[in-house]
Order: structure tokens, then C-alpha cells, then sequence
């Protein structure tokens, strides 16, 4: 008996390994993600960069409701390859996440701790029953006091990684290989925000513009910046670049 | 039977100084005047610069230790760092709210200094308290709690100054609560001092009145 | 059927405050905070509780203001007729016990009232503070804090005045309370009622009070030149002519004199 979708008997039931010890389901998710819109992240001395294509299907969309990077919290954004639906639940809960972690230690959760928790709601879906995977892979970057700057990436599966710079989607392999390059440890943010805009050009089709690109940064804040006042909250240290910001940058 | 808060007695005081903070309680345990116990500290550590009294319902003094044990355990691997105080004093304040209709009968006090970060590399001394249900408050001087809670703040009022260096902090801290307790029927036996400082914890134990 | 409606009578309320009284060795002082509360209102913010009876004796009055006012007036009246049968002042030890008489009197229905009277022995011109509960249990004292701030000043007065939980250096001798220096007392005096009105709603607005001093005794560290630096700041003195205050000064003992002492407390 063989369940639609030309996977074998072992695809009908995602909790279920087949003889070689793979979840079929999962790799699926990850064929999801191989065909998604090209995103990649970058470590720099200084912050970390998120950047990644958006293109409608049409002429038609309304590009100005499209949202790529997100910010979970003030100190941590995200930025997907895969199914959109999927990436906006995961948004949800992890800013749900990150928002029940305040309410707790009154401050936001360190990269890792938000990843891992993440990443846990990631593994329970190739574990459950009568759920399939997400079919996204995150980047997630941000700044927290414990450990700096961080980049990570959580795949369907559950597992993840902190990287100095990644790619996912269509053009991750090309990407790697052009970051691998242009990688330097002692890397600015403004350069990183360069670099990422050249890796994304390798392989882009069409015109990259402020409307096409999204860039989100964390940057290290200084004692200053953190220093607590009463009855104000701390900056930010995510955020993401306006549209005019892109197009500056783009123009360089 | 009377309130809980005053069942079994007991006072903890924090005081900060230059670069350290103290902590200290009494010793006694108490069933309403009669006394059980002079060995009963209500300052307990969370780690190597952090300490957290629990003066009020000794019940709820172990019950509420022994949960943050756990929180601070799972904290540490979690997060493989260390709490700081500010931290720890959310996660109690949380834990102390979550109980919002039945409340812990404690009122904590904590003291502590923050380990220096690359942000902060030259971190204050922390000292805050907290009602039964967890709202925190943060002075600069000193921190009070307990049954002798109106005799502290007078004394400490008093004799009180800024930036007490380590052994200045011990005996003004000291001499605080011995006065305070010695008017306090169900406070004393005896006393506990912790002064934190940046590399080094100072435990002392003072004899007082026994009556 | 109608309820019962039961009315009871409640005649007595607290009226906030304290008062503070410390023997020295050839002087003594006296005082209170001005501030009269009902609640969380203030009734008035300089109302008298320190007063002088005699040349020598200070009582302070705390707790029930109006049982206080007249209590104060009948102990008065009591010493009238005393001068007037004896031709003398009422040594303060005598006041102490007609205070207790009078107080003990009413023991089924107490003046609400903790009295601290003050002042100097007649027979060793020592200074001396007598304490009293609101049915006439009395002692005699070195210090003695009471009112609404009492358990925030005594255990203060214990370590400062007292000495409690302090041990002497090796080969010196026992500390003994009797002995500080006037100046050290006023500065006591006014740490105490700075602390209490820092963290007790019901004390503040001024402190008002009065130093009594033994026959003989010098008043170079209380009032004139030398005093400056000496007493605490913002403190005013002023000596009190025997005329001036409401005692019977026709027979006034000789030598005692009294100064009124002022400073200014927070008032919030």
C-alpha cells in the first residue's frame, strides 16, 4: 500500500523511518525549502545581516503586504526559505515565545535559548501525529548580552546551527560557495550588508530594488545604550532597513 | 492562630556598600512565642555572588527555596550562564505572582553582585525586595523584611551611610540587626552575615541575646 | 422585623507622633515631632506634646491628643496645689509618682496616653527620664522612645545610647550611657527623628523639645559662640525665662534653666 506522492510506503506515515533511518516527510519538507526564494545571513564584528529576495508571481501583488524578515523581539529577528504559511505560524509562536520569556525574567531570551525553544516546536511536528513538518528553514540573527552577535539556522527537522555567514532556498549552494569567498572574521556590518547584497545578485532574476530585497540588521549596542532608565525600555538592537535604507545601500 | 507571617518569626536584612553587598537574617525558628530552633538561616545561595533571604512562613521558606533550586538549576543548563540577580529577581517575582490568590507567605530580600559582561564590565551591586506576591522594589541603601521590619528600618535609617567598604558593611549591618531583633520577641537567637564582594563571600556567624 | 442596630461607644482615637527623652549625667532633653494625624490626615502640623511643668520636670505626652491636653492640665493643677501647700516645686521623683497615681486612678477607663517626663533629681542634680504606660506603670530611665515611631527609635537608642552589642576594647572599661556629651545627644536626638519621619508617615513637620540643665552646669556647648559645628545643623536654641514658662515661677527651685530646642522636619 503506497499513500500518493510517489514516496513509498514509508512516506504515508511521517513518524514512521524508513529502512535506511530516514523520515521521508522531512526530506520533503527540506525538497520545500530547496525551492524557496534564496534568503542568507551574515556575522560581522559588529551586528549580523538577514537579507533575502522577494518576488510576487505577479505584477499584480501588492508587494507593500509582503514581509520577509520579522522581528521577534527587540534583540532577534528572523528570515525564512519555504512555505510562507508555514514561516508566519512560526513567527507567531516564537514571538509568543519570546514574549512568555519576559514575563519571566523581565528581560528578552539570549539567540540561543529562542532558537532551541523554536527549534523544539520545529521538532514536534516530525513527531506528532496527524501534523506534517514546517516546510521552512530560518535564519535567525541577533544581539543578546551572554553571547554577542549570533546567527543560527533551524531546519524542519529540529536542528540547528550558529553559523559565521549561511544561505538557504534555491541559490543556497551557489550562495555558500560565493560567501565562503568573501568571508572575513573581521568583517563590518556595513560591509556584511554589501556582501549580502552581492551574494544575492549572483543568480537574482530580474531587477533587485528596495521593493525586491529586505535586509534586517542587530547590531552591538553600547554600555550606554543598555544602561537602564527608569520608565523607559531599552532600544532595540534587530531592526530592519526602510525601503529608502535599501535603496541607498543598492545604489553603493 | 494568627497570621502566618508572624507564626514563626524572623527578620533578614541587605544593605549595599563600595563594590559589595551584605545580606544577613536571624536564627530562629519559632511556633508563635515558643521557640523550636536556633540554627534556621533564611539566606540561602543561588550562586557564587547571589543570595536570597526568605524570612515569613518557614513552610513556604523550604517550599519556595527548593523551587528555586530548581528553577535556577534548569536556568543555568538552559542558558549555560549563570543568573543575574536582576534576573533572578524576575524569575522569583514571576514565581511569587503565579500564586497571586494563595500566596507564598514570604517576602523576600536579595542581594547580589552582577558578573561584569563586555556591556558592563563594572556592574553595581544589587539589592531589591518584594512583597508575598512579588512586586520589586530596588533601593539604593538597604532592604528590610520580617517580623522586626519596623525596628530595622529604624536602625538602618540611622546608622546607614554610603559606600561602606566590605568590613565597614559587616559591622553596620551587624549592629542593625542585632538592635533590631533584640526588641523583636520572635526574631534573634543568634545571627548570619554575608558580605559579597567582587572575588570573595564573607560568612560570619554572630552570637546575640537568647531571650 | 427590624434589625438591631448596635451602637458602640468609642471614645478613644491615636493621633500619630512621638516623643523622645535621654538622661545625660547633669542634663536631660526632651522632645517630639509637631505633627497631630487622624488616619492618613493631618490635623495639624505644630501641635504641641513636650511641657514644662516645673523649672526642672518636662513632660512629654503621646498617643490620644485630647486625653493627652488634659491630662497634661490636670497634673498641672495637681502641682499648683502642691506649691501652694508646700511652698516648693514637686521634685521630679514626686511628679513621677503623682503621675502614676493619676494615671492608675482610671485604670477601668485609661487616659490613652504614653507620658515621658524628664528632667533633674532634686537630691544629686542628675539628669532623669521616667516612662510610663497609659495605667501608671513607670520606671526610671537612661532613654526612653514612645508613640507611633517607638519601634523604629528604641532599638536605635539601644545601640547609640546603650551600648547594647557593643564590647569595650580589651583593657578598657564598660561603656556607661550616663555619660555622653550633650552635643552627642542632640545629634541622637535628631538622627532618631530624621529616620522616623524618612520612613513613618505620622512623624515629621518639626521637631520641638527641651534641654534641661543641672544647677552649675556650664551651657558653653549648648548655646553661644562655641556651639557652632557642635550642634546639629538647622537646630535653634533659646533659653527659657522662668517667667515665660507656664510653671510656678514665684517658687521656681534655683539654678536649673531650660532651653526650648527647634528644627525644622520633613513634611512629607
Amino acid at each position: 500500500m503506497s499513500a500518493p506522492g510517489g514516496g513509498g510506503a514509508y512516506s504515508f506515515s511521517l513518524t514512521t523511518f524508513s529502512p535506511s533511518g530516514k523520515l521521508v516527510q522531512i526530506e520533503h519538507a527540506l525538497a520545500a525549502v530547496s525551492g524557496g526564494q534564496t534568503s542568507l545571513g551574515i556575522k560581522a564584528k559588529n551586528g549580523v545581516v538577514l537579507a533575502t529576495e522577494k518576488k510576487t508571481p505577479s505584477p499584480l501583488v501588492d508587494d507593500s503586504s509582503l514581509e520577509k524578515v520579522a522581528m521577534i523581539c527587540p534583540n532577534i529577528g528572523f528570515v525564512y526559505a519555504g512555505m510562507g504559511p508555514d514561516y508566519r505560524v512560526l513567527v507567531a509562536k516564537a514571538r509568543k515565545i519570546a514574549q512568555s520569556y519576559w514575563k519571566v525574567y523581565g528581560e528578552y531570551p539570549p539567540v540561543k535559548v529562542l532558537v532551541a525553544d523554536v527549534a523544539a516546536v520545529m521538532q514536534k511536528a516530525t513527531q506528532s501525529g496527524g501534523v506534517r513538518p514546517y516546510g521552512i528553514s530560518l535564519l535567525v540573527c541577533g544581539w543578546d548580552n551572554h553571547r554577542g552577535q549570533s546567527l543560527y539556522q533551524i531546519d524542519p527537522s529540529g536542528s540547528f546551527w550558529a553559523w559565521k555567514a549561511s544561505a538557504i532556498g534555491k541559490n543556497m549552494s551557489n550562495a555558500k560557495t560565493f560567501l565562503e569567498k568573501r568571508y572575513s572574521d573581521d568583517i563590518s556590518l556595513e560591509d556584511a550588508i554589501h556582501t549580502a547584497l552581492l551574494t544575492l545578485k549572483e543568480g537574482f532574476e530580474g531587477e533587485m530594488t528596495e521593493k525586491t530585497i529586505e535586509i534586517g540588521i542587530a547590531s552591538v549596542p553600547t554600555a550606554e545604550q543598555m544602561e537602564v532608565k527608569s520608565g523607559e525600555r531599552l532600544p532595540a538592537t534587530f531592526r530592519k532597513l526602510s525601503e529608502a535604507e535599501v535603496r541607498d545601500y543598492l545604489a553603493l | 492562630m494568627g497570621s502566618p507571617m508572624e507564626m514563626n518569626g524572623g527578620s533578614v536584612i541587605a544593605m549595599t556598600g563600595k563594590d559589595c553587598v551584605a545580606i544577613a537574617s536571624d536564627l530562629r525558628l519559632g511556633q508563635q512565642a515558643v521557640g523550636l530552633s536556633a540554627d534556621f538561616e533564611k539566606v540561602f545561595p543561588i550562586n557564587n555572588q547571589l543570595y536570597v533571604g526568605l524570612p515569613g512562613f518557614a513552610t513556604d521558606t523550604y517550599t519556595l527555596r527548593e523551587h528555586l533550586r530548581f528553577r535556577v538549576n534548569m536556568y543555568r543548563m538552559k542558558e549555560e550562564r549563570e543568573i543575574t540577580p536582576k534576573t533572578f529577581a524576575h524569575l522569583l517575582s514571576s514565581t511569587l505572582y503565579e500564586k497571586r490568590f494563595g500566596p507564598y507567605f514570604i517576602e523576600p530580600v536579595i542581594a547580589g553582585i552582577p558578573a561584569p559582561s563586555a556591556i558592563d564590565p563594572d556592574p553595581k551591586p544589587f539589592i531589591c525586595n518584594m512583597d508575598t506576591i512579588g512586586c520589586i522594589t530596588t533601593p539604593k541603601d538597604f532592604v528590610v523584611a520580617g517580623t522586626a521590619t519596623d525596628k530595622l528600618y529604624g536602625v538602618a535609617e540611622g546608622l546607614w551611610e554610603p559606600d561602606l567598604e566590605p568590613e565597614d558593611l559587616f559591622e553596620t549591618i551587624s549592629q542593625t540587626l542585632l538592635a533590631a531583633v533584640d526588641r523583636d520577641c520572635i526574631s534573634g537567637w543568634g545571627a548570619v552575615v554575608h558580605v559579597i564582594t567582587k572575588d570573595k563571600i564573607i560568612t560570619r556567624h554572630l552570637k546575640g541575646r537568647m531571650d | 422585623m427590624p434589625e438591631a442596630i448596635q451602637h458602640r461607644f468609642d471614645p478613644y482615637s491615636s493621633n500619630g507622633g512621638s516623643i523622645l527623652a535621654i538622661a545625660g549625667k547633669d542634663f536631660a532633653v526632651v522632645a517630639g515631632d509637631t505633627r497631630q494625624s487622624e488616619g492618613y490626615s493631618i490635623q495639624s502640623r505644630y501641635q504641641k506634646k513636650v511641657f514644662p511643668l516645673t523649672s526642672k520636670a518636662i513632660l512629654a505626652v503621646n498617643g490620644f491628643a485630647a486625653d493627652g491636653n488634659n491630662f497634661v492640665k490636670r497634673v498641672k493643677q495637681r502641682l499648683e496645689w502642691y506649691t501652694h501647700a508646700h511652698n516648693k516645686e514637686m521634685p521630679i521623683k514626686s511628679i513621677a509618682r503623682l503621675i502614676q497615681t493619676m494615671l492608675y486612678a482610671r485604670r477601668m477607663f485609661p487616659y490613652y496616653v504614653y507620658n515621658v517626663l524628664a528632667g533633674i533629681e532634686e537630691d544629686d542634680g542628675t539628669g532623669a527620664v521616667y516612662s510610663f504606660d497609659p495605667v501608671g506603670s513607670y520606671e526610671r530611665e537612661t532613654c526612653r522612645a514612645a508613640g507611633a515611631a517607638q519601634s523604629l527609635l528604641q532599638p536605635f537608642l539601644d545601640n547609640q545610647i546603650y551600648f547594647r552589642n557593643h564590647t569595650p576594647a580589651p583593657g578598657q572599661p564598660p561603656f556607661d550611657p550616663s555619660t555622653h556629651p550633650l552635643s552627642t545627644v542632640l545629634s541622637i536626638l535628631v538622627d532618631s527623628f530624621s529616620s522616623a519621619t524618612e520612613r513613618h508617615i505620622e512623624v515629621g513637620d518639626f521637631l520641638e523639645g527641651y534641654v534641661i540643665l543641672s544647677p552649675g552646669r556650664t551651657s558653653d556647648d549648648l548655646i553661644g559662640e562655641g556651639v557652632k559645628g557642635v550642634l546639629p545643623e538647622g537646630m535653634t536654641v533659646e533659653e527659657q525665662d522662668p517667667e515665660d514658662l507656664d510653671v510656678q515661677s514665684a517658687v521656681a527651685g534655683k539654678g536649673c534653666r531650660v532651653f526650648l530646642v527647634r528644627k525644622e522636619l520633613k513634611r512629607d
